[in-house]
């Protein structure tokens, strides 16, 4: 039996919303087939009051054991570094966030806000948001670079907006059945297995990409979203289009642009005007190359592709 | 076929009216995010004038080198080889590929 506790600190729930959704294994897989003991949830737990506050307090003191922390949501450390903005059960949630992190054999980010402050984080951050081990690229964050949870791991992050709920119940699987020392993390402490390919790995849209046929809107079947309407799904590290979201589609299968939501960086340009949607370019060429892609190396391919490219390329060939 | 024909027809026009002397707008090129926008939001407010949307998205009918790139439809996004077509919304118009315009990406 482990135990898991699940908080929130500046967030919108959207991570609650896709775990509650998982389907391989379920949110109740975990706790009928794998033994996991959910402690409280925002959206699950009983405890109310006093008694989640006796419950916090036996955590952190040793008395009750914790196996795997999971946190959604950003550390918030507004105003001025105290956390009051976002206080739970009798304290800022911050003090509580440290002091279970002391004390957790395993600490999961889950979601972007988690993981390095994602959207609440953005310029000008005026709730001082933070993830657990990263405030945007940077390696610290609120735990400080060198943290390690009683097992030995960093902070295991899960990104996305939201993540995918496979992914998130497919780790606390792993942990919670003593395989948490399996997982390899990369360099932002993601588990590879699920961030070491590419969005536009399995992309339907992928012949359209190396032919360099462009969708110009929304929704179009024909036409890879990459080269004009902003799609980051060449350069964000996810699995979106091989673990399926709902079993059967992602964005880009939809028709709609990788907004990057894996990366730390998210949201890409603090959201300024007209870079939303919109392929960045300088002097014609995007700004962002696909990974390992040099600019030089782009252009002749593309003039090469473009001239390759066959009449179906441009047609819509999907019937139904 | 009737595609075809008009795509055609709409080309000559084109055609006669850049070697007529149709003054178009080559510079500045749409170098960055808000150039391009710019330039969007004309072709948009000129509707469907054929004439205007040249001058305002500087059509040429050589390549125009900038940066030391050559900017011909041919390699432009938006360019369909086989229909020699552009296919950005605010244009639409066929294209030969050794025309260029400001608005070229790649």
């Amino acid at each position: 039996m482990a135990n898991l506790l699940w908080l929130q600190g500046g967030a919108c729930s959207g991570n609650t919303m896709s775990f509650l959704n998982a389907e391989e294994p379920s949110a109740c897989d975990l706790v009928t087939d794998f033994g996991i003991n959910v402690l409280w949830h925002p959206s699950l737990g009983l405890e109310l009051g006093e008694n989640l506050q006796k419950m916090l307090k036996a955590l952190t003191a040793g008395t009750l054991a914790l196996d795997i922390f999971v946190f959604e949501g950003t550390v918030v450390n507004a105003p001025n570094g105290t956390g009051e903005w976002n206080r739970f059960a009798g304290r800022p949630m911050r003090d509580w966030v440290r002091d279970l992190c002391k004390v957790a054999n395993f600490v999961v980010a889950v979601g972007d806000c988690a993981t390095w402050g994602g959207i609440p984080a953005t310029a000008p951050n005026p709730s001082e948001s933070e993830g657990l081990q990263f405030l945007k690229r940077g390696h610290g964050g609120f735990l400080g670079k060198d943290f390690k949870s009683k097992a030995g791991l960093p902070v295991i992050n899960i990104p996305g907006c939201p993540a995918h709920p496979d992914w998130i119940t497919q780790i606390v699987v792993a942990v919670a059945t003593g395989r948490g020392g399996d997982l390899t993390l990369d360099e932002f402490q993601r588990p590879k297995t699920f961030f070491t390919s590419f969005t536009q790995t399995g992309c339907t849209r992928n012949m359209h990409f190396a032919y360099k046929v462009s969708a110009t809107e929304f929704g179009q079947r024909k036409g890879c979203l990459f080269y004009d309407l902003g799609c980051r799904g060449p350069m964000t590290h996810s699995p979106c289009n091989r673990i399926l979201w709902n079993r059967q589609s992602s964005k880009t299968r939809a028709g709609m642009p990788c907004m990057g939501c894996t990366e730390p960086e998210f949201p890409f340009f603090d959201l300024a005007p007209g870079t939303v949607f919109k392929t960045q370019t300088v002097m014609g060429v995007p700004k962002d190359m696909p990974s390992g892609v040099d600019k030089t190396g782009y252009i002749k391919l593309t003039a090469a592709a473009k001239a390759a490219s066959p009449r179906w390329a441009e047609e819509d060939i999907f019937v139904v | 076929m009737a595609n075809e024909t008009n795509d055609e027809n709409v080309a000559g026009q084109i055609r006669s009216l850049l070697a007529g002397g149709l003054k178009t707008e080559v510079f500045p090129r749409a170098d960055d995010q808000d150039s391009v926008a710019e330039i969007l939001g004309r072709l948009r407010e000129a509707g469907g004038d054929i004439s205007a949307g040249l001058v305002i998205a500087g059509f040429t009918l050589q390549p125009v080198e900038h940066g030391g790139i050559e900017q011909a439809c041919e390699t432009c996004m938006y360019y369909l080889v086989h229909r020699r077509f552009c296919e950005l919304p605010e244009l639409a118009v066929p294209v030969e590929p050794q025309w260029s315009c400001r608005l070229w990406r790649i």
